[in-house]
């Protein structure tokens, strides 16, 4: 019976949202733009951020970086304590090497842009590495085609590189890159392979435009005494040694080999991927605040458009109300009847909304080549905030028609 | 019979608590917390506000609604692990408000 009820209320409501279509119309217009705006920032903060994280989780967990400059994103840094800093040197991975147990492999690298050049095509602005042999054991990345460096071209300096896909493509349109000279600076290099293309990166650490080379051919054209350089070691630890671990040990080792003071402040800095997360943690938590009091704003509008419509319907039909109730119809018959008609309005509002963001992050998807798309959590977030500001906006004017007296209902005009 | 006036006090608390706890249905910090999490919280939301409708009009359902939002919605903290300030506020004001609701409940209309 209930459900009979139920059922007729809402066929009722639905009659009366397609006799007045231009109204409905306009009603839900504010319930789209509203939870367009919200879903739209949702889904892009969580786009960007899966990308972020993707990224940082390539850097490597249990990878720590040895640097001269801490990561650090509070407002506070301060910088005249590190600026006096020694840059990482290729000797100190030897001693590294030597002396660590904790690790199970660290590396060097150092990277600059520059031109690289093949007959008349020339790429501007690649980034360069100069790489000690066990790279590629810190660094997860696949080849095309072609191979890795042996040990012996690596400590030889053979002028070699291996290529990212994206200078693959530049340089050699209708080539195979392997066996053919390059020029890097000036300096020639034979291609041995190429890597796999990874795709656009947010924190610019793909390596589809970079160039990988031998540390001792690299000299020629990077300074690794030059902080513009940015040489790094890299640790990784053994897989059942914690990056504490390994850097308690990496940090009395360094100690050590630069001769510091036993209570003296290190000058040298161990970074983890986590520092970089934590300070994305803390922009996305704004973004995704900032589109939170955006949209909000733009549904709290949207909701008041609908309590309004839903006051001019009760008015509208104030008569049949009283009709229907002196046939009979109960209390509970009026307010479904009405409460189903808000919330179909602003329902119907968050299916345009919701399909509107998919017609934009897919349009957008194409534009700046990056993973965003509306989530199954976004879906059912935007229905849910539908579903309740209908509920919220036209309880009160359901109610009101719901305890409407028949006789006084039908005299109305 | 008429509202009390205190009953109107309970009332506007509760539709102005409605207007600020309604935005954190879908605030960054909820929908942290699962999939689920915002369609719950949301639901409980509306009930509250449909109580202080209920509470609006002096009928008894009102305050039935009333007692089950509260415990709810205190359900819901714990188990989200939400326990501030804001917890103890809304739990001590939330039982002083359900006793005195229950003062006037054998007063209020049985209809709905």
């Amino acid at each position: 019976m209930l459900w009979v009820l139920f059922k007729e209320s809402l066929f009722f409501a639905w009659q009366s949202l397609i006799v007045n279509k231009l109204r409905s119309f306009l009603s839900l217009l504010g319930i789209t733009i509203g939870i367009f705006a919200i879903i739209l920032v949702f889904t892009i903060v969580d786009g960007l951020e899966s990308n972020i994280r993707g990224s940082i989780q390539s850097l490597g967990n249990n990878v720590v970086y040895i640097q001269k400059w801490p990561w650090d994103f509070g407002p506070d840094y301060p910088w005249w304590k590190y600026i006096n800093r020694p840059v990482p040197k290729y000797y100190e991975l030897d001693e590294l090497q030597k002396k660590c147990k904790s690790t199970e492999a660290i590396a060097y690298r150092m990277g600059k842009r520059r031109t690289i050049k093949y007959k008349s095509n020339s790429i501007q602005n690649a980034v360069v590495a100069g790489i000690s042999h066990e790279f590629y054991k810190i660094k997860n990345f696949d080849l095309t085609s072609g191979r890795y460096f042996t040990q012996n071209e690596t400590d030889a300096g053979y002028h070699l590189a291996l290529i990212g896909a994206s200078i693959a493509e530049g340089l050699f349109p209708n080539e195979d890159p392997i066996g053919k000279e390059i020029k890097i600076s000036g300096h020639k290099a034979v291609v041995i392979g190429v890597i796999k293309k990874e795709g656009e990166s947010l924190l610019g650490i793909s390596f589809d435009y970079q160039v990988i080379t031998p540390f001792n051919f690299a000299r020629y054209f990077l300074d690794p005494k030059s902080e513009n350089a940015d040489p790094i070691i890299y640790a990784k630890a053994k897989p059942n040694v914690s990056n504490a671990e390994m850097m308690s040990e990496l940090t009395g080792v360094l100690r050590g080999i630069r001769k510091l003071k036993p209570m003296g402040e290190p000058n040298f800095a161990l970074n983890e991927t986590s520092l970089i997360s934590k300070g994305f943690d803390g922009l996305f938590d704004i973004i995704g605040t900032a589109g939170w009091i955006i949209g909000g704003f733009s549904i709290l509008v949207g909701g008041f458009g609908i309590a309004n419509i839903m006051f001019v319907s009760v008015r509208e039909r104030t008569n049949l109300i009283g009709i229907q109730k002196s046939l009979g119809a109960k209390n509970f018959f009026i307010l479904v009847q009405f409460l189903g008609e808000s919330v179909m309005l602003s329902t119907i509002g968050g299916f345009f909304g919701l399909l509107l963001t998919y017609i934009i992050t897919a349009l957008g998807k194409d534009v700046i080549d990056m993973d965003i798309g509306l989530t199954s959590t976004n879906i059912i977030l935007g229905f849910t905030i539908s579903i309740l500001i209908g509920i919220i906006s036209g309880f009160i004017p359901a109610y009101s028609a719901s305890q409407l007296d028949p006789v006084e209902a039908i005299r109305s005009n | 019979m008429m509202r009390p006036k205190i009953i109107t006090f309970i009332c506007i608390i509760g539709y102005l608590s409605v207007v600020f706890t309604f935005p954190q249905v879908f605030s960054p910090q909820i929908k942290k917390l699962g999939v689920f999490i915002p369609a719950i919280y949301g639901i409980l939301v509306a009930a509250n506000f449909i109580a202080c409708v209920g509470l609006w009009y002096f009928k008894q359902w009102g305050v039935q609604l009333y007692v089950i939002s509260v415990f709810a919605k205190l359900l819901f903290y714990i188990l989200s692990n939400q326990l501030g300030f804001g917890f103890y506020l809304n739990l001590a004001m939330s039982f002083i408000f359900i006793i005195i609701l229950l003062r006037f409940y054998p007063k209020m209309n049985q209809n709905l």
